[in-house]
């Protein structure tokens, strides 16, 4: 948690050998058209808790209604469209995977919203849309108004309660990652209480930062540096990313 | 006081304790793995306000016992202004950063859900807010908690003078209504409190100060923490064993986290109980088996240490503004283990450098003030706060 992120640190040694490995291979600038290579270490991949309600669902082939709450990158507005969010890349994903099924991602998110203000919002927003499953992107606001992060744990084992009392399976999506933002945003302890609030109630939580991180690290994308009118492309792209990240997650949670 | 009796425990412990604000402050830091936090269900706050409270009483009550109350509070309100003035110089380096940071990057992607300048939409308000402490940014949330309890601290005073019950009953009420009730202080923005609940962290201040005030039976407490002895090393123990999972658990999935699902998340803002106990256990320990006069506390090795505890306010502030700047370097830079290492090496060096030089600086001014006066008064300055 503090946990992944460092975990992600000790394996560096690793990742630097299997880098030098892959130096021999020309590294094709990621801007230039067709699917950008995003490829994350397999310790980010990797899930131990399962999606119990959805699977019985895909099971019995029925109609899987999702609902994706979040913030502002979950409404994908960066991207230029709703339809260049995860939300809606991730439908299309598992729609691909089994055509013969119904899946329906519903996009709920409302930007610059606290974890506390997106709980608030079930009951309108979330409940009535009888999800199977509900991702919950969350943690930015909090980390950039400075919550109390006790308060912040409350309100997710809240959200956790009562999904899991309505027979919800639950996906925790963490923060965005950029190294401009986390110079003057200690996203640390935010990352920490999400992971930990995850691992104590055997939900997964999908290791965006971290991703995002090694995107970053790797030269894949550059957030910090790119030019004005390529923006909206960078960020449909790594939308495009996450969301089959995902809906990978997904399958292996299936499993 | 002269030096020779003093008790070096204060100053290393103090010292030790921002050491690692300093290095629990540097997120994603290695060396966290190692300081207080990862063993223990307090961290380096509790050991900082503690003795904090405790030497407190020690200077200003003995100010109090020979000078009388009114320059005693005068001597308070002294410092809690230099505080006041460190913290808003503290500020003012935090919202340059941010300032910088959000004028030089502009990517949507970010920009539509962390405006981190918000407040910068509004400096009138935020500078106001600023200035009655009410807005406390990451970093600068325990400043506040200590300028308001030196405010507060000459009507404490007074009350240890006549008797210590009077002050610690009410303190310890207040501790235990704020953790049934979860009442909390209102801060800026809205809808936020004061991290360090001034509540409930009072009495930890109050605490110490009850047990550092001079001239009561000499340190009647001792006693009591030897008999107290194998319950305190019981608690010591057992949190050691819960804690030190969790940490581990936290690194490597795999290593259970005993208890974690009864006992996490631990409120730190209303320093809950769980916090509590344990620091409390740790005290009784240390008391009891470090002694005063311990060799080791006069050593070549702990003196850095000490150095650090004995100029606690300008250690405090410079350590915070090195996490800060340790912050920067790993993310703007690299994080890399060895990066991390070494910006932990050069952040406790400067620390300690830092505290040489001014343990240095003051004794040269005390110098020429004896020479000056010739009769060498002044001395209880020693003892600083």
């Amino acid at each position: 948690m503090r946990w992944q992120v460092t975990r992600s640190r000790l394996a560096r040694p690793a990742l630097l050998v299997a880098t030098l490995a892959f130096m021999a291979i020309p590294p094709c600038p990621p801007a230039l058209g067709g699917a950008p290579d995003c490829n994350v270490p397999d310790e980010l991949m990797q899930v131990d808790d399962k999606l119990p309600h959805l699977a019985e669902r895909v099971r019995a082939k029925q109609p899987v209604r999702i609902v994706a709450i979040g913030g502002a990158s979950t409404t994908g507005v960066a991207a230029g469209s709703p339809e260049l969010a995860y939300p809606h890349r991730l439908q299309q994903i598992l729609a691909r995977w089994d055509p013969s099924s119904s899946v329906t991602v519903v996009n709920r998110g409302v930007p610059r919203q606290t974890a506390r203000q997106m709980l608030e919002r079930f009951p309108t927003d979330v409940i009535p849309e009888d999800p199977v499953l509900v991702i919950w992107e969350t943690g930015t606001t909090d980390a950039v108004r400075g919550v109390g992060v006790d308060d912040f744990a409350a309100t997710l084992q809240a959200g956790i309660d009562e999904l899991k009392a309505h027979g919800v399976d639950i996906v925790l999506v963490d923060m965005q990652f950029s190294h401009s933002t986390t110079t003057v945003i200690d996203f640390e302890r935010y990352l920490n209480t999400l992971h930990r609030v995850g691992d104590v109630n055997d939900v997964i939580v999908f290791p965006r930062f971290e991703m995002m991180r090694y995107w970053s690290e790797q030269n894949v994308f550059d957030f910090d540096g790119v030019a004005k009118d390529e923006r909206a492309s960078l960020a449909a792209k790594v939308y495009e990313c996450l969301a089959g990240k995902l809906a990978e997650t997904i399958r292996l949670a299936l499993r | 006081m002269p030096a020779s009796t003093r008790d070096l425990r204060l100053d290393f412990f103090r010292g030790l304790a921002l050491i690692f604000i300093f290095v629990d402050h540097v997120p994603e830091n290695i060396l966290s793995y190692f300081t207080i936090q990862a063993v223990t269900f307090f961290d380096a706050a509790e050991v900082f306000i503690f003795i904090s409270g405790y030497t407190a009483a020690l200077v200003y009550g003995q100010i109090l016992l020979s000078q009388g109350s009114l320059y005693a509070t005068a001597r308070i309100l002294g410092r809690a202004w230099q505080l006041y003035v460190a913290h808003i110089f503290l500020f003012v380096m935090f919202i340059a950063e941010v300032s910088y940071t959000v004028t030089t990057f502009n990517n949507p992607m970010y920009n539509d859900e962390m405006r981190v300048g918000d407040f910068l939409d509004e400096p009138h308000v935020a500078i106001v807010k600023a200035l009655l402490l009410e807005f406390q940014p990451t970093f600068l949330d325990i400043l506040p908690l200590y300028i308001l309890l030196l405010v507060l601290f000459p009507i404490a005073l007074l009350g240890l003078r006549w008797r210590p019950l009077i002050v610690l009953i009410p303190s310890f009420l207040l501790y235990l209504f704020v953790q049934v009730t979860n009442v909390s202080v209102p801060a800026y923005p809205e809808g936020h409190v004061w991290y360090f609940n001034p509540l409930a962290w009072q009495f930890l201040f109050v605490a110490g100060a009850a047990l550092g005030f001079p001239g009561r039976r000499d340190r009647w407490w001792s006693g009591w923490a030897r008999t107290l002895l194998p319950i305190a090393a019981l608690v010591m123990a057992a949190g050691f064993v819960v804690k030190l999972s969790w940490t581990i658990h936290g690194v490597w999935d795999p290593f259970p986290g005993v208890l974690l699902k009864e006992l996490w998340p631990v409120n730190k803002n209303n320093l809950s109980p769980i916090r509590i106990i344990p620091f409390f256990a740790a005290v009784a320990l240390v008391a009891a088996v470090v002694p005063a006069e311990a060799p080791a506390l006069r050593s070549r090795l702990a003196r850095p240490l000490v150095l650090c505890g004995q100029q606690s306010l300008e250690i405090f502030c410079l350590g915070i503004l090195l996490s800060a700047l340790g912050h920067f370097v790993l993310s703007e830079y690299d994080s890399a283990i060895e990066t991390q290492l070494l910006v932990n090496l050069a952040g406790i060096l400067v620390m300690c450098l830092t505290a040489r030089m001014l343990d240095w600086y003051k004794t040269m001014g005390r110098g020429q003030a004896r020479l000056a006066v010739s009769s060498g008064s002044g001395s209880g300055d020693r003892l600083r706060i």
